[in-house]
């Protein structure tokens, strides 16, 4: 019997998840992940999954900020309605390498030993098909959502993703990130042209709010909360 | 305090698995984890009373000393030949450090002492339950 796993499952029961992915690195996800989680109604925690990048503790400014343990666990790092959760809070400023079986074990033991609370938890998983999906697949039911790019190599790869969910019997919602810009009254795309679910425009100023994504308010985040009802 | 999650853990784990009353239960915990055993028997004293199948459970805990391998070199190694990188997480991180909180993420922080890779598995490092006895008896094997 494994403790890990049934605490794992214990604490995502009741919950709404969501879990954002993709085949092709690059293509925004952690971006994605924190501006869905600070639009949702309600309180949200924030998984980082991607252990090796640990890329939300960088949007939000907080990777060298230390997680505090209490009785109840792991203490998300709590910023307006989202709590975060990041390895980056347990092993810092580091790389961390591992090897597969310990990269799945490790992603059980930061949702087990974490303080969940939250009505949503929205999982931000590195790029590609591998351990982290099956992991999440053995521990709850989730709503994936999948970001690509127009870019045709993403395309490609991201429906090697959606094949597999498919058959998983999992309804993605695909959101295609960085499709146009707004130029007067023209909508420019750059880099192709493919319909998803939703299509999030390009915002150069995006870049500024790097290490503190919690203040953003721009154009991406307006097309994303308005069409939260395609994921939620 | 990470051993209250460990103990929440085992409490979860009997009470998900088991509909007869439990009366002992031996976990196995990996030794660089370095859990304080009699926290960790008081949190599980404590959150076993939450239910019925649990009240009158005694916790028994085995330490186990992984045995590592080094998949680059081959070769294999003891705890104690890695004791001092371990020491070093310690007095970096201090109380809640990585791999008390997080043991598998042991080879982040552990290097073959006889060719340096990180590429090392360790037998017998994982965290199970390995038998309970039940109400009537019964020993249930777990693993």
């Amino acid at each position: 019997m494994e403790p890990l796993r049934e605490l794992a499952k214990d604490k995502l029961k009741g919950k709404k998840v969501v879990a954002v992915m993709s085949a092709k690195g690059g293509v925004g996800k952690s971006v994605i992940s924190a501006l869905l989680s600070l639009s949702l109604p309600s309180t949200v925690t924030l998984i980082d999954l991607d252990i090796h990048t640990m890329a939300i503790a960088k949007l939000f400014g907080v990777e060298n900020k230390e997680l505090e343990v209490d009785k109840e666990g792991i203490q998300p790092i709590k910023i307006k309605n989202v709590g975060l959760i990041s390895l980056a809070g347990i092993v810092r400023d580091r790389y961390v390498l591992l090897p597969g079986k310990n990269q799945s074990n490790v992603m059980k033991e930061l949702v087990a030993y974490s303080a969940i609370k939250s009505d949503y938890v929205v999982f931000d998983l590195p790029p590609g098909l591998g351990d982290e999906i099956l992991v999440l697949e053995e521990l709850t039911d989730f709503k994936p959502v999948v970001v690509t790019t127009p870019s045709k190599v993403s395309l490609k790869v991201v429906n090697y993703l959606l094949d597999y969910l498919k058959e998983r019997g999992k309804k993605p919602t695909v959101i295609v990130n960085m499709s146009y810009f707004n130029c007067g009254n023209e909508k420019v795309k750059p880099f192709g042209d493919y319909q998803g679910d939703i299509n999030l425009p390009i915002d150069p100023t995006l870049e500024d709010y790097i290490g503190r994504i919690q203040e953003y308010e721009g154009e991406v985040k307006k097309v994303l909360r308005e069409n939260l009802d395609k994921i939620v | 305090m990470h051993e209250w999650s460990v103990a929440y853990s085992v409490v979860k784990t009997l009470t998900e698995n088991f509909n007869k009353k439990v009366l002992k239960v031996t976990l196995v915990i990996p030794q660089f984890s370095f859990l304080d055993i009699d926290l960790l028997k008081e949190a599980f004293n404590e959150l076993k009373k939450e239910n019925p199948v649990t009240e009158n459970a005694e916790l028994q805990v085995r330490i186990a000393e992984p045995i590592f391998k080094c998949r680059n070199c081959g070769r294999e190694f003891r705890l104690s030949d890695v004791e001092k990188q371990i020491n070093d997480v310690r007095s970096s991180y201090g109380e809640e450090y990585p791999l008390h909180l997080m043991p598998e993420l042991f080879p982040a922080f552990l290097k073959c002492p006889y060719c340096g890779s990180h590429d090392i598995e360790a037998k017998g490092q994982e965290m199970y339950i390995e038998n309970v006895v039940v109400e009537d008896g019964a020993v249930a094997r777990t693993s």
